[in-house]
């Protein structure tokens, strides 16, 4: 039976690049890749990306990349799933060689984002939740739905801002050593709780940045010490209003069980995991919902520092999206890239002993869509 | 407000077939335009569109008499468990006001 291996990844510094556009920073990002999987011939590119069409005016990019690195005219698509828009790109690829159609695939995510002003991003942005709705009409907004469901998360549980903080603080502590994360700079407990109000009860350390960045992989069926065990996807409710349980992401929940069934695996198995903390809200609930730990109780383990580098399951070694950056289309490739170095042993926040089985999961929307891969060194 | 059913799951949004039988939605059902705040926000860095009323409150409104929950604008601050009442229907967006509790003492 055909298999699913990872020959190369790339990815571009994650901050603010005046002077590249996205193409630059898709090209930068494939180039390193597929000279790490040593230049296999091409079949075919998967493209994750979310607001190239709206913030840098440009579409095709499948075709662009294809032209611009000199692959030939070979088939190519764009994916868009807000942020879980890399990951779906993964998804594909991995799907696309497994149908048996192409041997070598290239995913590539990337996202521009700095160059607009926040007021604009924001709106954009909210095109990842249902348009024409009255709650769209009512204000709501993207982090704002975060906020909400944190309020209530600490109404029901008793957290506090402060287990928020230790969220956004351990991933800050972790981009420290990551060369290619948007913020290195060290803070306090004190500054993320004091910082500058995003929506109520989220502040600007709790909240993702705006992120101009790449990430690729190259994926194949002729082995590789690194091979997908698991690809899955799940949807999920598309407003707010619309939720059954407000403190569940139901496509992260169904979308690990999927993964872990097919993987034969279970939560206890994984080594290290990259999680889609767009807000440190998210990562305590996805923390919960992939099992990791109980419902309602993913906060004391934070507490307990269970998901640092040195705990029991390391979340986010690489910064996560809240310090290492989030340029949107990027980020599900960006998690498979921090994993693919954990598992070779050269990553950033290495564990002291190389992990054999590694997690990815990306979110899309306010609980959308979501994307987990597995991964095992072999 | 209307109120769409199905197998136990009530939504203030008209889906086409039931997620759990699979059936086409027909039942409806008018409830109060009021509830409880399940919990809420306070928007301080809004979108373009809606930069003119920043600051503004959003809440999850858990509608009397059904388990739906409506998203809707809330004109004062409020905590969760407070009692609210639509206010007006503005631009599409459902605007909730505080009800005021002690009323009913005088």
């Amino acid at each position: 039976m055909t298999a699913v291996y990872v020959h190369g990844i790339g990815m571009t510094k994650f901050g603010s690049f005046e002077d590249k556009s996205l193409k630059d920073l898709l090209i930068e990002a494939s180039r390193e890749a597929l000279k790490d999987a040593d230049h296999p011939k091409i079949d075919a590119i998967f493209v994750g990306n979310f607001m190239g069409g709206t913030l840098s005016n440009q579409e095709i990019l499948g075709a662009i990349v294809a032209h611009d690195l000199g692959l030939g005219y070979i088939p190519t698509a764009k994916l868009e799933g807000a942020c879980a828009s890399g990951g779906i790109a993964l998804r594909q690829g991995v799907l696309s060689i497994l149908s048996g159609e192409y041997e070598n695939v290239l995913v590539v995510g990337a996202e521009k984002m700095k160059h607009a002003s926040t007021a604009t991003v924001t709106q954009f942005i909210n095109t990842a939740m249902d348009q024409s709705t009255t709650e769209k009409e009512a204000g709501l907004t993207f982090p704002g739905f975060f906020g909400t469901v944190a309020n209530r998360y600490m109404f029901e549980t008793g957290a506090k801002k402060e287990h928020l903080a230790k969220v956004a603080l351990k991933n800050r502590e972790n981009a420290i050593n990551n060369p290619l994360a948007q913020f290195q700079k060290p803070t306090s407990i004190d500054e993320i709780i004091n910082a500058r109000m995003v929506t109520d009860p989220l502040g600007l350390f709790d909240c993702s940045p705006i992120t101009d960045g790449a990430a690729a992989v190259v994926l194949s069926s002729k082995p590789s010490s690194i091979k997908v065990r698991a690809s899955a996807q799940s949807s999920g409710p598309t407003l707010m209003q619309d939720a059954v349980d407000l403190l569940s992401l139901p496509a992260v929940k169904i979308s690990g069980e999927k993964a872990y069934e097919k993987a034969g695996l279970g939560p206890k198995d994984i080594d290290v995991v990259e999680i889609h903390d767009c807000f440190s809200m998210t990562e305590i609930l996805s923390i919960e919902e992939l099992g990791f730990f109980q419902k309602l109780e993913g906060w004391k383990a934070v507490e307990e520092g269970k998901t640092r580098v040195d705990g029991e399951i390391p979340v986010n070694t690489s910064g996560g999206l809240l310090s290492k950056g989030h340029p949107i289309g990027a980020t599900g490739i960006a998690q498979i890239y921090q994993l693919v170095r954990q598992l070779r042993g050269n990553a950033p926040n290495q564990l002291a002993k190389q992990p054999k089985i590694a997690l990815a999961q990306n979110l899309g929307g306010t609980g959308a869509y979501s994307v987990v891969h597995i991964l095992e060194r072999v | 407000m209307k109120v769409y059913e199905c197998c136990g799951i009530e939504s203030v949004t008209k889906k086409v077939f039931c997620s759990s039988c699979g059936k086409e939605i027909v039942n409806e059902t008018e409830v109060p335009d009021e509830g409880i705040v399940y919990s809420f926000t306070v928007i301080q860095v809004p979108p373009a569109q809606f930069a003119h009323l920043a600051p503004y409150t959003v809440a999850l409104v858990q509608l009397k008499n059904s388990n739906a929950k409506i998203t809707a604008r809330i004109l004062e601050n409020v905590e969760i468990g407070d009692q609210v009442s639509l206010d007006s229907i503005v631009d599409g967006a459902y605007v909730f006001k505080k009800v005021n509790t002690n009323e009913a003492v005088y």
